[in-house]
């Protein structure tokens, strides 16, 4: 199928899947490692994906939840993930996508400005989070934080499902009222 | 929606390798759980797709947002808990658990207040230290104050008195023998001109003022230079011996007045 559907399929046993989609190969890569590396309770299966659509004859398990990686250093990341949005089921939003911009750290190599990124996942109504994937300690801590929110959007954790784990990220990220 | 709320738990139960009736019902609850599941997702699979653009995204999201959580509010209101039996071994079971939880906790804990409690020593240790060295700091430099508030007058002032006057006779006594010494000196080696001498030439012309010893020249010039210090200039009198005059300035004994040659002056050697 071209279009990515949350509940397509039936969950593994104990599984939760998390699909990053980025034009960073070598980052992705390792922030990969650094998630299977975390203590969970749950089966972890992460996979890479430079684009949507992903190739449909491929037999990969339901997909938990998607993080569109976007470097900032390069415009090509931003309009390949703008292009990818176009092949996510709007369902999905409910709480399965996030947004995660690394290189933030070096303002300099920057083409990408901060708030380009902040309006499209407001947008799309969906968490940013910002990291420095190349950092070692930044990197496990945001592995961490994914792997916690896999659990939840996988429901894995009693008592709270994506959706209210949306309402809970809202508080901060939300620019005032201008946009609306 | 109501799919991702399943408690997936109990799965975890399905491992174990003794059958027994707990087991039996446990494993029963899964498989209608899963039944349950399989209708819903076959309900699912007939629903479209949909997908989103820039500008109908936020409102269109929005409105399913609010949907959505609606009936997760309804669902959660008819919904009651549903309880797993509470059969023995499914309690002792749950019981181990949480019990390793804790311990696990508890250790972290213990840990953290261990190392904390080492650090906490080793900074009283260090405090100790420096309080110690600072009140031995504090002790010596009290004694030290104490020592020059009250010093201990070991000299009285008659007795410095006494020193002072027998320094000055002693001085006194030794000018005295000096002066008698340079006396005898100049007697020996500087005499005044025999008088008694036959005047061979008659058109030299003689003094006729009474010429004094060299001794008295020098105590003439002497005497100036410490009585009228600004201005020591002694005229050259008629009872200087001009020899000895030439003596005294070509030795640098005496210096002449830079503007007046009748006028010498002591040179003064102890300044």
């Amino acid at each position: 199928m071209s279009v990515l559907r949350p509940l397509d399929k039936l969950p593994g046993l104990n599984t939760a899947t998390i699909l990053l989609v980025g034009t960073d190969d070598v980052l992705l890569q390792q922030l990969a490692g650094s998630m299977l590396k975390e203590d969970c309770a749950s089966e972890l299966k992460v996979h890479l994906a430079k684009s949507l659509p992903l190739p449909s004859d491929v037999n990969r398990p339901r997909i938990d939840l998607i993080v569109f990686v976007v470097n900032l250093h390069s415009q090509h990341s931003l309009r390949n993930v703008e292009e990818s949005l176009h092949h996510v089921d709007s369902t999905f939003f409910l709480g399965k996508v996030s947004f995660l911009a690394t290189g933030a750290g070096q303002e300099s190599h920057c083409s990408v400005h901060r708030n380009t990124v902040v309006k499209l996942a407001h947008t799309y109504r969906s968490p940013l989070l910002f990291c420095d994937l190349e950092v070692e300690g930044f990197r496990t801590t945001m592995a961490q934080r994914l792997v916690r929110m896999l659990q939840i959007c996988a429901g894995h954790v009693p008592g709270v499902s994506a959706l209210n784990l949306l309402s809970l990220l809202r508080s901060t990220e939300n620019p005032s009222l201008e946009d609306l | 929606m109501s799919l991702s709320q399943q408690d997936l738990d109990p799965d975890s139960t399905t491992d174990m390798e003794d059958v027994t009736d707990a087991e039996e019902e446990l494993i029963k609850k899964c498989e209608e759980m899963w039944k349950d599941m399989e209708e819903c997702q076959n309900k699912l699979s007939l629903v479209g797709t949909e997908t989103l653009t820039d500008s109908n995204a936020q409102l269109s999201l929005l409105i399913m947002q609010v949907k959505c959580l609606t009936s997760e509010l309804s669902q959660w209101r008819k919904e009651t808990p549903e309880m797993i039996p509470l059969k023995e071994e499914v309690l002792v079971a749950l019981g181990k658990e949480e019990f390793q939880k804790l311990r696990g906790d508890l250790e972290l804990v213990l840990s953290t207040i261990q190392s904390r409690n080492e650090k906490l020593k080793e900074d009283l240790e260090r405090e100790q230290k420096w309080l110690d060295e600072q009140q031995q700091i504090l002790e010596s430099l009290s004694v030290l104050h104490n020592e020059l508030k009250h010093p201990v007058v070991t000299f009285s002032e008659s007795r410095i008195f006494n020193q002072l006057k027998t320094k000055m006779r002693d001085i006194k006594e030794y000018k005295e023998k000096i002066l008698v010494t340079l006396g005898e000196f100049l007697e020996d080696h500087f005499p005044l001109p025999d008088r008694n001498v036959k005047k061979k030439k008659k058109n030299i012309q003689e003094s006729t003022a009474q010429l004094i010893t060299l001794h008295e020249i020098l105590e003439i010039l002497l005497n100036r230079l410490f009585d009228v210090p600004h201005d020591p200039y002694v005229k050259i009198s008629g009872s200087f011996w001009p020899p000895y005059i030439e003596l005294l300035l070509r030795n640098g004994i005496a210096l002449r007045h830079p503007e007046d040659p009748t006028r010498i002056r002591l040179e003064a050697f102890h300044q």
